[in-house]
């Protein structure tokens, strides 16, 4: 880090700013200027999705490594730093985010009840996911970690559906849980690096026992791991899911399941490289589990938004297996599809909430030939369906690829059942499909219209990422490759 | 010279005139409740001024049996603060009879001054004279609720447990003069961490300290906590549970520094003290429907949480426990500071009473959820980091076990906090209670507690070092 690439306009600070001053701007706005506290809020999510797409143009690929550092010390007798920094592995993530909150905010347009606190603790939330996506520094990776999740026992609670108190209560304490294990794992981390640094580069070049490494990558691994969904510890999920409100199932299935594979990827491998590789045959196990568990179980389901849920267990299990692979196409892969699966889901929930809010059921059974009242609103679904089957020039198709390939190389039988497991969510997938938009036309949806253009803007939006990314994997995998091939030659 | 030697003694000189200022007024038959609200107010808020302006004074008194040094005035600050807010809070003091309110502030002063004399004593006699003093005052606070009838128990019982707990202390303290033939703390400091293989001296320290647990309400020495957090009137509960907490804390701090960490069984007891204090505290709280008695058990869970970093033994761990006690002081001073102002009859709160706060007054709904996040250990706020450093210490000595048990007890606690959040958030009245009353003392008190709330947990930095060398000056 010489002087030159600290005196740079600090882009990522100022990144992280732009919710924090929007949250701030958005309590001083008095009570009742919904219109406002919209607008105000849309400003604000525009204004960080432009500086992401900027800094991801900015972005050197030939260059690789950290780039934008911004390191102060922060609490000297700690040796806690201001680490921020972005290398291929954040980078798509940062961009993630910042399409979802924007997105996310036109979705809630429509919003009447207690708007200025719904963005406040919309905002907040994001502050906390930008923050884990961007820093470098192990207490701070913690702080906005927890920052992200508490601000989600309101929104679902406040704002949710279906059984929301139970839900929000349910996911609030399941991910809290987590942290009982992140942070003994971070701080045992800390303790056994000489308790100087809390500086994430400065201890994996310090590096640690085997045995420690093993301690603590189990640690963090189950820590993260309940974040991620990893089964068996997805059933607040589902649940969550299902009693959210709509941007919040777009952030939190888009998003903030991300934090927890990345939380894995960036602390525990990065760190316990050797405790990765002791427990990698678990985590390939869990995770092809959960593909198969989430697909079958998905099966079985009426409600839509369970649908959605389940298959996002069985998501991020792709993920999970192909981080346990250790190869650079598994990384890659995995890296991908998050990015990939967090723009997809976002779509699937801000699909559902168009038919729910409109029709107030998202039951299978009493839906059906929407697609002849609605067109426009079933189109988006359908995407997403495919999207998430994992069909050709959709972004996952890619990232889905890269996986199977390394996990059948290297994990042979898991990697075929995982396969298999694909092939059913393909078939419940296609089941809600039929079930839902063809078919019998229920006539009882006949007045409804469909989307209005203003309400269609954040899902095209969504979608010209899916396929963008879908036609050009290279404007992505190139920038993770970037980070990812270094990673795995030094395991 | 003997001159410069009272320049030390100043804080408790200024409280010592406070409190004659009230003995004074209290021997009018009639004195005005207002009037003698805002002379509490100026003079505990001069207080505050006199800590701060001393605080770097440092010095021996007393024939060396009272210290002034950085950790002693530390502590006279978070004392002076503490008190300073609870007065603040008092303009509606109905649950004391308006006839006995010169007596309230005059037993308060009397009560810090005897906590301020404790965090300075060096000598075990004095230690022992100056928690009587404060003792005896917060005796008497309880008692003095209105209805005295309904919770004379409340009283008795506070009364009847001190003094054993005061028993137990003096005959611990005997041990340690029979085993080391000094009373005072430079000398025992030398010789006791060399004698604790010795059961006597084991057995000494933990009684000794048995009195001071009870000031704390460590598990098992808790049991009058709920009580009298329910029986007491609220602003004696709030004074009880901020600054009497600051005091326990630091004499606490220094006597396990005692040991010097060279007796394996000493820290396991503190040890197992610690989580069942943790485990029992946040266990009994998740039943609570009154929100004070809740909040008894939830400091009888954070006494536990401080203990963590008191029995780490090194300069961290007392640094952490410092730390600590001044984000407990600021994040529990906010939830009473709601709770006064939502039950400004007096009354004892319910947690649902609580529906619809967030309506009713935006600003302290907020600062109680700040309160509680924070006691909850979710960033970031104070609590968190408070909670991280004693973790940290705690980690640099390689208790990893007691450190999970610690989290998986904040998770919790978050579930008894969250409660009370959504009663704030998310109940809507079932019939209308009457607006909140909130003037702008309580206001700009609110934001100011919001802000330090936020400030001190994201800024740690000169407030650790602060802590850090009050810790050094305290194993000198």
């Amino acid at each position: 880090m010489t002087s030159m690439e600290m005196a740079h306009f600090p882009i990522l600070t100022a990144i992280l700013m732009s919710t924090v001053v929007g949250l701030i701007v958005i309590m001083f706005i008095p009570d009742g200027r919904n219109k406002l506290i919209k607008q105000v809020s849309l400003g604000f999510s525009g204004i960080g999705l432009i500086m992401c797409l900027w800094l991801y143009h900015a972005y050197n690929v030939q260059k690789g490594g950290l780039q934008f550092v911004e390191r102060t010390l922060w609490v000297k007798s700690l040796g806690i730093y201001w680490f921020l920094g972005v290398d291929g592995i954040n980078l798509p993530m940062l961009l993630l985010t910042a399409v979802v909150l924007f997105t996310g905010v036109l979705t809630m347009w429509e919003l009447e009840n207690r708007v200025k606190e719904f963005f406040a603790f919309m905002f907040l939330l994001v502050a906390g996911v930008y923050g884990v996506f961007m820093s470098m520094d192990l207490f701070w990776i913690f702080v906005w970690y927890d920052v992200s999740l508490f601000p989600m026992y309101p929104l679902i609670a406040i704002w949710g559906g279906t059984r929301k108190e139970y839900g929000g209560m349910k996911l609030t304490l399941y991910l809290l849980a987590g942290s009982v294990l992140i942070l003994p794992g971070i701080i045992y981390l800390w303790a056994q690096g000489g308790a100087h640094t809390f500086d994430l580069f400065e201890l994996a070049r310090g590096g640690f026992t085997p045995q420690v490494q093993n301690i603590a990558f189990l640690m963090l691994y189950l820590g993260f791991g309940v974040l991620a969904g990893v089964w068996p510890f997805h059933t607040w999920s589902p649940v969550g899911h299902v009693a959210a409100p709509t941007a919040v199932s777009m952030i939190h299935a888009g998003v903030l399941m991300k934090l927890g594979a990345y939380g894995i990827l960036r602390l525990g491998m990065t760190l316990c490289p050797e405790g990765l590789v002791y427990w990698s045959d678990l985590m390939a196990l869990l995770a092809t589990v959960g593909i198969v568990y989430g697909a079958f179980v998905g099966l079985a389901q009426t409600d839509l938004k369970y649908v959605i849920g389940y298959s996002s267990v069985s998501h991020m299990g792709i993920v999970g297996l192909g981080l346990s692979t250790m190869t650079v196409n598994g990384i890659n892969g995995a890296v991908f599809q998050m990015f990939a699966h967090g723009v997809m889901t976002a779509l699937f929930f801000s699909a559902v909430g168009y038919i729910y809010d409109k029709t107030h059921t998202k039951m299978i059974p009493e839906l059906g030939g929407l697609s002849k009242t609605m067109p426009i609103a079933s189109a988006f679904f359908i995407i997403a369906a495919f999207a998430g089957i994992g069909v050709p020039c959709m972004a996952s198709f890619w990232a889905e690829l890269l996986v199977f390939i390394s996990a059948v190389q290297t994990y042979p039988v898991r990697g075929i059942l995982a396969v298999l497991g694909l092939v059913v969510s393909a078939l419940f997938m296609l089941r809600v499909v039929m079930n839902t938009f063809y078919g019998e036309k229920n006539e009882q949806w006949a007045h409804i219209p469909d989307v209005p253009m203003s309400l269609a803007a954040p899902r095209i939006i969504l979608v010209g990422v899916i396929i963008f990314f879908g036609l050009f994997p290279r404007m992505i995998l190139d920038v993770i490759q970037s980070a990812v091939i270094p990673f795995v030659s030094s395991l | 010279m003997a001159m410069m030697k009272w320049v030390l003694f100043i804080p408790e000189l200024y409280y010592v005139l406070v409190a004659a200022v009230f003995f004074t007024l209290s021997l009018h038959r009639k004195s005005e409740p207002r009037r003698l609200y805002m002379w509490a107010v100026i003079l505990s808020g001069v207080g505050v001024l006199v800590a701060v302006l001393s605080a770097r004074l440092e010095g021996m008194i007393f024939f060396d049996a009272y210290r002034v040094d950085l950790y002693s005035q530390v502590f006279k600050l978070l004392l002076a603060l503490g008190t300073f807010w609870v007065v603040l809070t008092c303009s509606e003091l109905e649950g004391i009879d308006s006839r006995q309110h010169a007596e309230f502030y005059l037993f308060t002063f009397v009560c810090t001054l005897g906590m301020m004399m404790l965090v300075s004593s060096v000598e075990l006699l004095t230690i022992y004279i100056s928690v009587e003093l404060s003792s005896y005052c917060l005796y008497l606070l309880v008692a003095m609720r209105r209805k005295a009838d309904e919770y004379a128990e409340t009283g008795i019982k506070y009364f009847m447990i001190g003094a054993t707990a005061s028993g137990f202390m003096v005959f611990g303290i005997s041990y340690l003069f029979g085993i080391t033939h000094t009373t005072y703390v430079a000398d025992l400091i030398k010789v006791l961490p060399g004698m604790m293989t010795e059961p006597a001296a084991v057995v000494g320290l933990v009684l000794a300290l048995s009195g001071f647990f009870f000031k704390q309400a460590l598990f098992p020495f808790h049991i009058w906590a709920p009580d009298v957090y329910q029986g007491a009137a609220n602003q004696v509960t709030a004074y009880i549970a901020t600054a009497s907490k600051m005091a326990a804390a630091a004499i606490v701090i220094r006597f396990v520094g005692f040991s010097g960490g060279e007796s394996a069984v000493f820290i396991k007891l503190l040890i197992i003290l610690s989580i069942l204090s943790m485990t029992f505290g946040n266990l009994v709280a998740i039943i609570q429907k009154d929100i004070k008695r809740l909040l008894a058990y939830s400091s009888i869970a954070h006494a536990g949480y401080m203990m963590i970093g008191i029995l780490s033994m090194t300069q961290r761990g007392f640094a952490s426990a410092i730390y600590y006690a001044l984000a407990y002081l600021i994040m529990n001073f906010s939830c009473f500071m709601v709770i006064l102002k939502i039950a400004d009859d007096g009354h004892n709160l319910k947690i649902k009473e609580l529906a619809g706060l967030h309506k009713r007054s935006p600003l302290l709904a907020m600062t109680l959820m700040l309160g509680l996040f924070g006691l909850a250990g979710i960033p970031p706020t104070v609590g968190f980091t408070g909670k991280f450093l004693v973790f940290a210490a705690a980690l640099e000595k390689g208790y990893l076990a007691l450190v999970i048990i610690g989290m998986i007890n904040a998770t919790i606690s978050l579930y008894y906090y969250l409660i009370v959040i959504k009663a704030a958030y998310l109940l809507e009245p079932v019939n209308p209670y009457p607006p909140v009353r909130v003037d702008k003392w309580t206001r700009s008190l609110a934001i100011f507690l919001v802000i330090a709330m936020v400030y001190v947990g994201i800024f740690p930095d000169q407030f650790v070092a602060l802590t850090e060398a009050a810790a050094r000056s305290l194993l000198i």
